[in-house]
């Protein structure tokens, strides 16, 4: 039952978010499961729904491969740091993981720019990264709240 | 690996292929969903007022009132359809239907584009033409079997070869960003082109058909610094409210030198700036 519901609110999750990023664009939705994943130790989920991840982002995006990657990567790697100076389960934790976040955003954009010849617009791109920012940690807070749902208990 | 893939496109074409057919597949239903809810919203309302006289004619009025807001969408629906028949014919490009879905979507996606609900085995391959009754759209960029997604005119990395409609003065169409005008490069000194011309595609470049209106212009003047003209133009079709396009799928038959040259009126027609 328990995987069952489990199974449920990730493809609610994974909907919601795709639904979230048609409406607003450069948004990423996505990182908050993987937040959520990593606050969970949920590493078995993990090994599937973090590719998973990655190959939707690569997939409606407009760049070359390879963006999502580096910027996962950096999520863990925060997230690891973290582990030893911080409550990594509270909001304000992710309020500030959310605002560092907006610099690996930001030098992504124009890194791949100019490697892609993408025209970089600094100020539409810094837009993109508050708005990351804010969506983050409020994001985070409504699915925790859901997520207990599914901390179903099997009666034997 | 990401040297490799630039060589290969093979992880492009994995994401293309699993990313972006599984959103079509999460915006298909959402989609889906939104009409049903909408459709079972409407008719709850025409049935909650039904017990009283008074509240009958209310509940009348109301389903009339909600018949005519649907019936006045579907009228939009089926003057944009029928417009989109009226396009040019030629052998040698098949239009094919589609529906946009969503805008741009996610943090890679830095180019001004859209998605749309038609892949590669529905003949939306990549570099196909998009347009509208009203003109050009873009070309798709990439495709999923089931969706693709299209790269819009006013892109910066758009470039369309194109002509006057009048006075046949050549040169490049470029986009210069999302809501902001095009420019023409190349443009010749001595071009006939003046403020309000149409531009349509020229079909030098073998990626547009010839003849498709693609914007209108709104600034003609003398560069200090190069030998050609500086010209601005906006699109013809609004590319922040688009439902429906068409794809114009090469048919591989010979493309016919006058091809498009007798623009239909309904392209002639001119848009608000």
């Amino acid at each position: 039952m328990k995987m069952l519901c489990n199974m449920i609110w990730w493809a609610a999750f994974i909907t919601s978010a795709v639904v979230v990023q048609s409406l607003l664009p450069g948004l990423d939705a996505l990182v908050v499961g993987l937040l959520i994943l990593l606050q969970n130790r949920d590493y078995k989920n993990m090994f599937w729904l973090a590719p998973f991840f990655i190959f939707l982002q690569e997939g409606m995006g407009t760049r070359f491969f390879g963006g999502s990657i580096f910027l996962y990567s950096v999520v863990v790697v925060i997230f690891r740091m973290s582990l030893w100076f911080f409550e990594v389960e509270n909001f304000l934790f992710v309020f500030l993981l959310s605002a560092c976040l907006m610099v690996p955003y930001y030098v992504l954009d124009w890194f791949m720019a100019s490697l892609q010849n993408i025209t970089f617009d600094m100020e539409k791109t810094l837009d993109k990264c508050f708005l990351q920012a804010v969506f983050l940690p409020f994001a985070w807070y409504f699915c925790t709240m859901t997520r207990r749902w599914t901390k179903y208990d099997d009666v034997t | 690996m990401y040297t490799w893939n630039q060589r290969t496109r093979t992880l492009d074409e994995l994401a293309e292929n699993i990313g972006l057919e599984l959103t079509g597949v999460a915006l298909t239903s959402m989609h889906t969903l939104r009409d049903f809810a909408l459709d079972y919203w409407r008719r709850y309302f025409a049935l909650v007022s039904v017990r009283e006289e008074n509240e009958q004619l209310k509940a009348r009025l109301d389903s009339l009132e909600a018949r005519l807001v649907e019936d006045r969408e579907s009228l939009a629906e089926l003057e944009r359809l029928r417009g989109l028949i009226d396009l040019p014919k030629s052998p040698s490009w098949k239009p094919l239907g589609a529906r946009v879905l969503a805008g741009r979507m996610g943090p890679n996606a830095v180019r001004a584009s859209i998605v749309i609900n038609r892949g590669y085995v529905m003949g939306g391959r990549p570099n196909t033409p998009i347009i509208t009754n009203n003109g050009l759209v873009g070309r798709i960029l990439r495709a999923s079997p089931h969706m693709a997604t299209v790269l819009l005119i006013t892109d910066p990395t758009s470039r369309v070869a194109i002509s006057s409609q009048t006075g046949r003065a050549f040169g490049i169409l470029i986009g210069k960003g999302p809501e902001l005008q095009l420019e023409v490069i190349y443009m010749r000194r001595d071009a006939n082109i003046k403020h309000g011309d149409v531009l349509i595609t020229a079909g030098v470049d073998q990626k547009f058909p010839k003849g498709i209106p693609v914007a209108r212009v709104t600034r003609v003047a003398h560069s200090d610094y190069t030998q050609f003209l500086v010209v601005e133009a906006v699109p013809l079709v609004d590319l922040r409210h688009l439902e429906e396009v068409v794809l114009l799928d090469p048919t591989g038959t010979a493309r016919l030198p006058e091809e498009f040259d007798d623009v239909p009126t309904r392209f002639a027609v001119p848009l608000a700036p």
